[in-house]
């Protein structure tokens, strides 16, 4: 395999990732985030310190970066989720962005805006496999459970939830301290690709970017999700050489998707019997209906 | 005493472009409640109008300001019609209106890219930024001072187009309920077209301000986020609410800068956002709203 | 009416007030609901019946008074925590979730009884299968109950409305409560849908063994089944006792003559 394929294959686990943790918490739970890079960046510099400054294998590095996102993300959330809907959007902005700042002003422990080069190259084609196996893997089971149906009932209709005996609060925060983990690892992941990070690399664009990617893919489908998170890495790869177009382009997508197929890719549904089932009924009712159609 | 007195001049007249651009951000939310992303386009457009009419043209600024201000309105009702008026004529779902919204924000910013470059571009030298002294107590720009004016100025003049005119009355219904307006006769697409144009034409206003203030670059409609913070510290949709928020906005910020750090200051005024919503979930003046079981 | 003991008391209201800014909308609002009970809360519209319900169930916080249930005051607990304790609910505008199936509505409930830990969720491993089946299977039974289960993997949101009424009865049953409160069931049914539901409210008072509290807005069902009737106007309760006495009550014809004169 080319270096070039491997980066790309690479680059696709780590984005799948991170879409898959937004993707529990906007398309299961109902929370718009606009601020997740930070705990990207959380996992991100908190591996890259424990590797670099005191020589910690990666593995225990990587996990230790994802428990930090859910720790900071956790101190967060409980007091800011009682905020609903667009109230929570932009405190989101405002969290991920004194986060980013804080990176950036605290010198001596991340070395500023500058960024933090040195970062030992330990993510390889094998580890981000593995990890994003046993992340999906994880991920799949949780929404196929009795959590997934809590968080979706929460989406729905978090007063109908709470009178069907769901700590809606509670749920709220298990779901944003969940993402949060999975953004972690993939900003270690992504640290351990490039060797190098830098606050602006998870600035709002990028947040923007990662609940995109999960629009995309159709909100509250996982599968949708890692379809959302394919596509719009591989697009992306694919335009760079034309790279002053690339978001212009990226941009008028989101429009166009918006416009044309809200639901996304998927819509709520899984790839799997129920979305085929679907499928075949759109398809004979629209043709049954110009049947019925006076020509 | 001195650095004060300045600083909350300074403070009130940043404060007063948020404002500016809050009021319209608010405006749009109160009739299709969501957050329109695309607004900091607006006030680039506006920017990038008056700086092409004031060195190509060679337009006075009284000229290239209209032009800029009728440019960015109008473009505000394109990406309307063009982006958002499809999906809501569709559904109700507003998330779709907010991440389209965002879209065209992309949009707006990469046109400007490809088309005139990246770079920071200066508006020339036509409103004054000389130093004023204010009867021998503070020292202040004239920039700040004009600003400052400019900002009343056109948040009277909303006012009144509020208060006083048939579609300021119709605007203030469809706030309370865009459904009912509709149903008792107002022209609610010509309605959300004019509610679009105003947003726009406030929000070019603070384009031309904040570059002069920031000089001019594609990326110039971030700092909009800091006019959403100021209209959610208010409480969303509420047009009082908007201003206020961006004068605690701009004072918070000016006064981080005078006496603690400037780099601190981008913290304190998310820091203050989080603090108002944890204590008042709707912001100052925002609406209580709880859904009826 | 049975004579309430301490002992088998289920739901006791005690001086409930509730204001919503100048609107008092439940006034010095006693009563108690005995084990066993079918009992009915009528009224016209806008009496305080529902809010009653919301004050119950934890959604508003009342201003002044208690309530028990079961002995314990649960006055300020938060809904799931009254919900935890025995208590279901269906609502006035139905709440299901419209995009999930039927089956899936119901299964959101009996999951409540049939818990797991989270890293048997994220593995599917130890009690996941099992409980996952139990939940299933149970909540299979509980729409074959209320005869919905060739619906079961219909979306909610596409049923008929009757049906929708009952499905929300069968995920409130999927919670196994033992007090049981029904927000106006009939609304928006046709005579022959009200008998049927008329059938299926008795059969499971019976056959779960529960306690059931019924709001009305249409005397005839309520007189047919329930033979404790409570009947409020204007967020106080004008009138308590069996059919007989309600109908003969003058303010209760008082408050639906008049309600009808308007209408």
């Amino acid at each position: 395999m080319s270096g070039y394929t491997e980066g790309i294959i690479i680059l696709l686990c780590i984005n799948a990732i991170a879409a898959m943790g937004v993707s529990l918490l906007t398309g299961f739970t109902g929370i718009f985030s606009l601020g997740h890079a930070a705990y990207m960046a959380v996992g991100a510099y908190t591996t890259a310190i424990l590797t670099v400054e005191y020589g910690v294998h990666y593995i225990p590095a990587i996990l230790l970066g994802g428990a930090m996102a859910m720790i900071v993300a956790y101190v967060i959330g409980v007091p800011t989720l009682k905020l609903m809907g667009d109230y929570y959007a932009i405190a989101s902005i405002g969290l991920g962005e004194t986060i980013r700042l804080i990176l950036e002003n605290w010198q001596s422990l991340t070395r500023g805006a500058r960024g933090y080069p040195g970062i030992e190259g330990y993510t390889t084609l094998y580890v981000s496999l593995g990890f994003f196996a046993v992340m999906a893997f994880g991920m799949f089971n949780l929404i196929h459970s009795r959590f997934g149906r809590a968080f979706k009932s929460c989406r729905d209709d978090y007063i109908a939830a709470s009178l069907l005996g769901f700590n809606t609060a509670r749920y709220r925060v298990l779901s944003l301290v969940l993402s949060a983990f999975y953004c972690g690892v993939s900003g270690a992941l992504l640290g351990g690709f490039l060797s190098f990070i830098q606050p602006i690399m998870f600035d709002m664009i990028k947040s923007t970017e990662l609940t995109s990617v999960v629009v995309f893919g159709g909100l509250g489908s996982m599968s949708g999700t890692l379809i959302g998170a394919a596509v719009i890495t591989l697009v992306t790869e694919l335009f760079r050489p034309i790279s002053q177009y690339r978001m212009l382009i990226y941009g008028a997508v989101l429009v166009i998707i918006m416009v044309l197929r809200p639901e996304g890719i998927m819509g709520q549904y899984e790839l799997g019997p129920r979305f085929f089932r679907m499928l075949k009924n759109r398809f004979t009712k629209e043709s049954s209906e110009k049947e019925g159609e006076p020509s | 005493m001195d650095t004060f007195l300045q600083q909350t001049i300074n403070g009130l007249s940043l404060g007063s472009v948020y404002a500016l651009i809050a009021v319209g951000y608010s405006l749009v939310y109160s009739i299709l409640l969501f957050s329109n992303f695309a607004h900091g386009g607006f006030l680039v457009i506006g920017g990038y109008i008056c700086y092409f009419a004031l060195k190509s043209m060679g337009v006075s600024i009284w000229v290239a300001g209209f032009l800029s201000l009728l440019g960015a309105g109008f473009s505000a009702v394109l990406t309307e019609r063009l982006a958002y008026k499809p999906i809501r004529e569709r559904t109700n779902v507003t998330l779709y209106l907010l991440i389209a919204s965002m879209g065209m924000s992309i949009v707006i910013e990469n046109i400007f890219v490809i088309v005139v470059g990246g770079r920071f571009r200066a508006l020339p030298p036509v409103i004054p930024t000389h130093p004023v002294h204010l009867f021998g107590l503070a020292t202040t720009s004239a920039f700040d001072i004009l600003s400052l004016l400019a900002a009343v100025f056109f948040l009277g003049a909303l006012q009144l187009f509020l208060i006083k005119t048939k579609w300021g009355l119709a605007i203030r219904a469809a706030a309370y309920d865009l459904k009912t307006a509709g149903l008792m006769g107002v022209n609610v697409n010509l309605l959300i077209s004019i509610v679009f144009f105003v947003a726009g034409f406030l929000a070019a206003v603070g384009g031309i301000f904040l570059s002069v203030r920031y000089t001019l670059y594609p990326q110039l409609g971030m700092i909009t986020i800091k006019a959403f913070v100021a209209a959610v510290i208010g409480g969303l949709g509420s047009l009082p609410g908007a201003v206020v928020g961006s004068l605690i906005l701009g004072l918070a910020e000016m006064l981080t800068a005078g006496f603690i750090s400037s780099q601190l200051r981008d913290i304190v005024v998310f820091s203050l956002l989080i603090i108002t919503l944890l204590i008042r979930p709707q912001g100052l003046f925002g609406k209580n709203i709880s859904e009826k079981v | 009416m049975m004579t309430a003991t301490p002992k088998n008391v289920v739901l006791e209201l005690d001086n409930l007030n509730k204001f919503f800014g100048g609107v008092h909308a439940v006034r010095d609002m006693t009563f108690t609901i005995s084990r066993g009970e079918l009992a009915g809360l009528i009224g016209p519209n806008g009496a305080g019946k529902t809010t009653i319900f919301n004050l119950v169930t934890g959604v508003y916080s009342p201003d002044s008074g208690h309530i028990n249930f079961l002995g314990e005051d649960i006055t300020f607990l938060k809904s799931f925590q009254i919900i935890r304790k025995g208590v279901a609910r269906t609502f006035q505008n139905l709440r299901l979730f419209p995009r999930s199936t039927a089956l899936e509505n119901v299964m959101v409930a009996m999951q409540q009884h049939h818990g797991y830990s989270f890293g048997e969720a994220i593995t599917h491993m130890g009690k996941w299968g099992k409980k996952e089946r139990e939940i299933h299977l149970n909540s299979m039974d509980i729409l074959d109950r209320v005869g919905l289960a060739e619906r079961a993997h219909q979306e909610s949101g596409t049923l008929p409305y009757g049906m929708q009424r009952r499905l929300e009865i069968a995920r409130a049953l999927a919670l196994e409560p033992e007090f049981l409160l029904l927000d106006e069931p009939a609304a928006g049914m046709n005579p022959e849908e009200v008998n049927e539901l008329n059938d299926l409210i008795v059969g499971i008072h019976e056959e779960f063994n529960l306690t059931i509290l019924v709001i009305e807005h249409h005397m005839d069902l309520v007189m047919e089944i329930c033979p404790h009737i409570i009947c409020m106007n204007f967020g106080a309760k004008i009138a308590e006792g069996n059919p007989d006495e309600i109908q003969e009550h003058p303010e209760v014809l008082k408050a639906y003559l008049g309600e009808e004169v308007e209408e």
